[in-house]
Order: structure tokens, then C-alpha cells, then sequence
């Protein structure tokens, strides 16, 4: 497109839509993904090329998490966090309906939000030439006294744009940049019986916890993706020290442990879980939480059935495709920003249920800063194999080598009557096969129809049948 | 409780300094205590700094407007330590463990204090000290976390010597810009 | 004085915005009972207050949110350069409102 110099029709508006390119604009990355081996080719985390095409192709088209309900309950209530790479305002109407807006000025792109969040907010006002917007980011005037009489500029066309659609699940706000992307409940399918674990064990759902925990950790934004949605085999070796600490022994839940164990994959999306009730809430180190977390099992068998109420506090971990993740039990949420191949923020917070005890909120709060925080004994431990399985692909012999992913092939279990794909024992890389079938998926597919009904597509199994 | 043990409390009234002496001591206390955490020496540091009582917070810093009422934090939202003894006990239970493997092969730690104040109290037992600090952290060959903040003690008098009551610490950064906090501040 | 509205098309809390022939547009609120009458034209950037609305006993621009106190004009979180406003003598009479919007011989 070029610029207008005045003298083309239409009084000199210029066309100010946007051109994305399309997966065809880039290399065939899909392959990378080698579905018959088993295998992943390091460059998916280590590749400009790839990390750009992923903003397009995952990031600027996926639903991804923006806020819990409980963070900007009010008028004017925002919270500012990424879409990918892309800077957003995530803000409460005044009906009470939720907008997310591109957080960038359209006269130079300068930010117009600074800070994290606030309250009640009146709207947003650009710092660089005073042009101020109201909260449903349509623009409400600017500073100079000159745009209104200037035959370029019409102020109801103007504004910060909005993120294409918005939509909640049981407290938790999704946007998408993709106006054709599927509804929030077609993009997580079958997933949604699984966040009800977490979102739905009780009357009255969820909260986060104030304020929010935010890191740099210099690895690709896919290892603790992929890390949450399947791997508790690392458990075992990666955070002994951690266990040792907090429980007085090792990683160890016995010979039988993988026998009640699976994993569920959806579009991606995945969970291994046990069914152990309270493993992951043991971990906390607070015998109070313990207790707490048995007695919500019991109450929570009329209302999820018996395997769920069992996974409420069990050994178990979970990522919403691409890069929102949390632990059921030990009630960490987070969300791995992308921020270059080679980096990431990560901004965690507690999630507890909103009608819990104010004790329990507070045990929950002070045992996930013990345990998955940067000063956690179990999230210290992760961080430094995530930098460095992303940084020695520097070598370029080393990023040749590809990577594997083969524990448990052929292990799907066909028997147990559970939403998604299902496989034995949660000891196993399916989950994370899957995460990057999808992965290749959106980089192959412009249109959702091919998105929604390829390989991580579940089967068509009731989910009343599993109830 | 006393007030000035009350961890959401900040220090207010800086108008009754301690003597020279006192000074002296604190100044000491801290350049100790600073050693043996670059010595990673964490067991001796909840033995001979830290009281029975200890609170020890380190909330996470928000970017907020001015004008915002909440500040830019708030006891009893997120943090990255709000421990009691129990709690620093735990974490020091994993730095032990030789497969704390963030911690092998170990991180080379320098603590740097420096702005040290010390005032009276209400309660003789008990002084209230501000400092400034750079916590250097390096590791393998070229990781390096640099963190700066200040912290709001109360040292508690045990004979010639004192002990950690309550440490406020408050960092500069919004994003932490490192993977993990494995010291103490 | 020029006569601008019936008294009751002024509501609490609410700005109403009147175009007077030969003159700017004024604007017209009633606080704890009393009606105040003032310039539309925000005397910042030039935009409508009426567009703004009535916040503690001021009205706020709702381009720069600009604060001026009801009656005394003055200016609270004020743009660059921004002065206070100045309101004009009102009277409620016999149901109508009427304002003096210039100097009047």
C-alpha cells in the first residue's frame, strides 16, 4: 500500500486496513513436526524465521487467555498483558461486557496504558500527543485543536483497535485477533470437561489472588508449554530436591502409581493427571490444604463425577493451547509470553475457588510462592533446563540433531470412556505429541475448518457417557 | 504485636538516629550476614541472623498511576517470599539437597549493602535499619542476575549481638529479570 | 438574560447541551438541586463537555477529563495550559431557566 500524498479521492482518507500474510508466505515449518518418528526438529525453538511465522500463525489467529473475571470486576476495571508479542488493554464496559484493545496509539503507535492495571479508569489518553480514548477505545478527541477542521481525519473511524473477539469460560477471558476463528467453546471442544477440574469443583467458580508474579527466563516459549501439558516423568529427577524439601523424601508415589494415570489431549490442548486426590496439594506443605482439598473431593463427586473430583487435587498438570498452563491442586495459572525464539515472560498468579475459606485463599497464596514462583523450590529447578534446552541449539551441529518424543507411542487407551484423546498412564510423551501436531497444524492451515477437523481433533465420544 | 513488627507497615518516623556505636554493630551485623549468604552458608544464617519470629516479605512491584490508591504493592497479594521461619527452613531444606540442581554446580553470590540507617524504636529492644542493596548472582559461564532494592529491617537486641525480626525487602524491578531467586535478600 | 429551557429538562447528575442563536453552545446541570450553566466548549481542547459528565460536584471532560468545580470554575487535573471555566449567572424562574451568556448593557 502506498501512502496517500493528498491529492487521491475520498477527501484523503487513507485505507488503514491491515494485509497478514498467510501460511503460504512462509517455508513448509509444518515438517518440523515429524509425526511418523516421533520426532521435533530443534529449529522450532531456536529459528527467527519460525518464531515469526508462529505470531502469525498461532498467536495472531489462536484464542488466547487475557484475564480472570475476578481481576477487573467493576466499570473501568483494566489489566494490561501481551497477545503473543502484541500489547493489550484488557477493560471492563460500563454494561458490564469485557473489550480488549491493541494497546498502541493509531496516530505514532505510542503506548497509551502504561501500567499493569488499575480501577475504574475513565479511558486511556496517549502521553505523545494528548489523543485520548474512551474505554470501549473508540477515540474521544486529541490535544491540538487542529484535527477536527483537517479533511483527513474523522474521528469515528478512529480508534485503538479491538481484538477481534472476546469471550469468557467459567472465569476466564479469551480473545482472538482471527474475526473467523471459532467460537471459544469450539477452539477448547472437549477440553472444557477437563478445566472444569479446576474452574467448576464448587458453587461460585474461581478467583485469582492480587497482583501477579512476572519473570524473564530465557528459553523458547514452547518448553514449559509443552512441559505442563504432559511431562510428569521430569518430576521424578528434575525437582527430587524440591520434593525432599517440602515433603521429606523424594519424588516417589509408589510401584502402582502410572496405573490409574492418563492423559487427554483435545485440539492440543492436554492434561495428565493421576488420581490420587491430593498429590499435587501435598506439595504445598500445608496439611490444612490437605484436608481442605478431601473434603472439596467428597462434596465435588455429585458435581463432576468420580474421576474428576479425584484429579481436583491430584498429581496432575495442564496447558491450554498455545501457552496458558496451570497445576490443579496446587492452584499455580500462568502464561508464557513469547518474547523472541529465545525468551519469555512468564506472569503466574494463584487461582483459588472464590467461596473458599479466607485461610485456605491465604495457605493457597503462600504455598504456591513456596513452590512455583522464581524463589519456589520446584520452579527454580525448572527454569535453568528450559534455558538451556533452548540455548545450546546455538550450535549448529547441535540443532540438526533432532529431538525425541517417543515414550508410549501406541499406548492410546480405546477402553476408558474419557472426552479427547486418551492415553495410558501419565508417564508418556503423547500428550506432547499432540501439542506439537497441533503446533504444525496452525502452521500449515490458513482456514479453521482444516484446523478444526485434523489429527488433534478428539474423537467423537459423549462427554455424558464419561459423566 | 508491636506495630513496628507489623510486616504491611512501612518505617515512618526517622527522627530519633541510634548512636555511632550502635551504628557500629548494625553495620557489622549486616556485612556479616551478607557474607555467609554469598557463602551460601543458609543454615548458619537461620541460626545466628534470624529470630524465632522472623517475618520475611518481598512483594511483587506493580507499575500502577500515581493517583491508583493500591500502590504498587499490597501485603496479602502476591509475593515472592512472605515467610515465616518454617517457611525459610523449607527453602533452605532444598538448597541443600545435592540435586538442587539450579544450585549445582554453584552460583557464585555477592551481596552488596550499602545505605545503612539505623533509628530507636518505641521498644528499646528493637531497632529499625534501612539499607540498600545489589545482589549479584553468577553462574556457569556468562548467566549473571543483577538485582537491586532496599530493605526495611527490625533487628531485635539479643545481648551484644541482634537478630532479624521483620524484613521488608523492595526491589526496583517490575518484571523480575531473572529465572529464579535462589538467595536471599 | 436569555431564556434557555424548561427547568425540568435539567436532571441531576446529567448534562444537557442547548445551542443559543449567535452565540457558543452552553451546557446546563443540576447538582443537590441547584442548576448551573456553563460553556459547552471545554476550554482545553475545545470539545464538548457535554459529552463529559458531572463527578463530585464537577464536571469532567470526557476527551482529557479535565475537572472543574460547579460554580467556581476552578480546574482540577489540568491539561497543559488549561484555565478554569467560567460559568454564567442563572436564574430558575417561573419554570424556565434563563442565563446571562454576555455582558448586557
Amino acid at each position: 500500500m502506498t501512502m496517500c500524498r493528498g491529492s487521491c479521492q475520498g477527501a484523503g482518507r487513507p485505507d488503514m486496513t491491515p494485509v497478514y500474510p498467510t501460511a503460504g508466505s512462509y517455508p513448509d515449518f509444518a515438517r518440523l513436526v515429524n509425526r511418523d518418528t516421533a520426532q521435533v526438529d530443534r529449529r522450532v525453538f531456536s529459528d527467527e524465521a519460525v518464531y515469526q511465522a508462529e505470531l502469525r500463525q498461532i498467536f495472531a489467529r489462536a484464542w488466547l487467555f487475557l484475564a480472570h473475571e475476578s481481576q477487573i470486576p467493576g466499570p473501568g476495571d483494566f489489566i494490561r498483558t501481551s497477545m503473543g508479542e502484541d500489547d493489550v488493554i484488557i477493560v471492563r464496559q460500563r454494561d458490564g461486557s469485557v473489550k480488549a484493545l491493541l494497546n498502541s496509539c493509531p496516530h505514532r503507535g505510542n503506548r497509551v496504558c502504561m501500567v499493569d492495571a488499575g480501577s475504574k479508569a475513565r479511558g486511556f489518553i496517549c502521553n505523545y500527543h494528548g489523543w485520548s480514548f474512551g474505554l470501549d477505545g473508540g477515540l474521544r478527541g486529541t490535544d491540538g485543536k487542529v484535527y477536527e477542521k483537517d479533511e483527513s481525519f474523522e474521528k469515528a473511524q478512529i480508534g485503538l483497535t479491538p481484538v477481534a473477539q472476546v469471550a469468557s469460560y467459567k472465569g476466564l477471558i479469551f480473545g482472538t485477533f482471527d474475526p473467523e476463528a471459532p467460537s471459544l467453546e469450539e477452539f477448547l471442544g472437549d477440553f472444557t470437561f477437563y478445566l472444569d477440574i479446576m474452574l467448576d469443583n464448587e458453587e461460585g467458580g474461581t478467583e485469582f489472588v492480587g497482583g501477579a508474579i512476572r519473570s524473564e527466563i530465557d528459553c523458547n516459549w514452547k518448553f514449559p508449554a509443552e512441559n505442563f501439558v504432559g511431562d510428569i516423568l521430569h518430576a521424578f529427577w528434575t525437582h527430587q530436591s524440591g520434593a525432599q524439601a517440602i515433603l521429606g523424601g523424594g519424588v516417589d508415589l509408589g510401584k502402582r502409581y502410572d496405573e490409574l494415570a492418563f492423559q487427554a489431549s483435545v485440539y492440543g490442548h492436554g492434561i495428565e493427571t493421576n488420581l490420587d486426590k491430593v498429590g499435587n496439594t501435598r506439595t504445598l506443605g500445608y496439611p490444612e490444604l490437605v484436608d481442605y482439598v478431601f473434603d472439596l473431593s467428597e462434596r465435588a463427586r455429585a458435581r463432576l463425577g468420580e474421576v474428576r473430583a479425584r484429579a481436583i487435587g491430584a498429581v496432575s498438570s495442564a496447558t491450554v493451547f498455545p501457552n496458558m498452563s496451570f497445576l490443579p491442586g496446587q492452584n499455580t495459572f500462568r502464561v508464557w509470553h513469547p518474547r523472541g525464539p529465545g525468551k519469555i515472560e512468564l506472569v503466574s498468579w494463584t487461582i483459588v475457588n472464590r467461596n473458599a475459606p479466607e485461610r485456605i485463599k491465604d495457605l493457597y497464596r503462600k504455598g504456591v510462592m513456596m513452590t512455583f514462583s522464581p524463589g519456589g523450590v520446584f520452579e527454580m529447578d525448572d527454569g535453568e533446563n528450559w534455558e538451556y534446552s533452548t540455548r545450546v541449539n546455538q550450535g549448529f551441529v547441535t540443532r540438526q540433531q533432532p529431538l525425541h518424543y517417543a515414550l508410549g507411542l501406541g499406548s492410546e487407551d480405546l477402553e476408558r470412556n474419557l472426552p479427547g484423546i486418551v492415553h495410558k498412564g501419565s508417564l508418556n510423551d503423547a500428550n506432547q505429541r499432540l501439542f506439537y501436531t497441533r503446533w504444525a497444524e496452525f502452521m500449515e492451515h490458513d482456514n479453521w475448518a482444516d484446523l478444526q477437523n485434523g489429527a488433534t481433533a478428539a474423537p467423537a465420544r459423549t462427554r455424558a457417557a464419561a459423566e | 504485636m508491636t506495630d513496628i513488627l507489623d510486616i504491611s507497615r512501612p518505617f515512618t518516623a526517622y527522627d530519633r538516629p541510634a548512636d555511632a556505636e550502635t551504628e557500629r554493630a548494625v553495620t557489622r551485623f549486616l556485612n556479616a550476614e551478607a557474607r555467609t549468604l554469598d557463602r551460601e552458608a543458609y543454615q548458619e544464617w537461620l541460626d545466628h541472623f534470624v529470630d524465632e519470629d522472623i517475618h520475611y516479605w518481598m512483594p511483587d512491584m506493580e507499575t500502577r498511576n500515581r493517583s491508583d490508591a493500591r500502590g504498587p504493592y499490597r501485603h496479602g497479594d502476591s509475593a515472592y517470599f512472605d515467610d515465616t521461619l518454617s517457611e525459610l527452613k523449607v527453602r533452605v531444606a532444598r538448597f541443600v539437597e545435592p540435586s538442587a540442581w539450579a544450585d549445582n554446580p554453584a552460583t557464585r553470590h555477592l551481596h552488596l549493602i550499602s545505605n545503612i540507617e539505623v533509628y530507636e524504636t518505641g521498644d528499646p529492644s528493637l531497632l529499625a535499619v534501612c539499607s540498600a542493596f545489589t545482589n549479584v548472582r553468577n553462574r556457569n559461564e556468562t548467566d549473571q542476575d543483577v538485582i537491586h532494592g532496599r530493605r526495611e529491617d527490625v533487628l531485635r537486641r539479643h545481648g551484644d549481638d541482634f537478630r532479624l525480626a521483620r524484613r521488608r525487602i523492595l526491589i526496583v524491578q517490575n518484571v523480575l529479570l531473572s529465572k529464579n531467586l535462589n538467595t536471599f535478600l | 438574560m436569555i431564556e434557555l429551557c424548561n427547568s425540568t429538562d435539567v436532571v441531576e447528575g446529567e448534562i444537557l447541551r442547548r445551542d443559543v442563536d449567535g452565540l457558543p453552545a452552553v451546557a446546563l446541570t443540576r447538582h443537590e438541586g441547584q442548576i448551573f450553566v456553563f460553556p459547552d466548549t471545554c476550554p482545553h481542547a475545545e470539545e464538548s463537555l457535554s459529552e463529559g459528565w458531572v463527578e463530585d460536584g464537577r464536571v469532567v471532560c470526557g476527551v482529557h477529563f479535565a475537572e472543574f468545580e460547579l460554580g467556581s470554575g476552578e480546574v482540577h487535573n489540568r491539561p497543559a495550559g488549561c484555565p478554569n471555566l467560567t460559568f454564567f449567572t442563572c436564574e430558575d424562574r417561573d419554570g424556565k431557566v434563563f442565563a446571562r451568556l454576555k455582558e448586557e448593557a
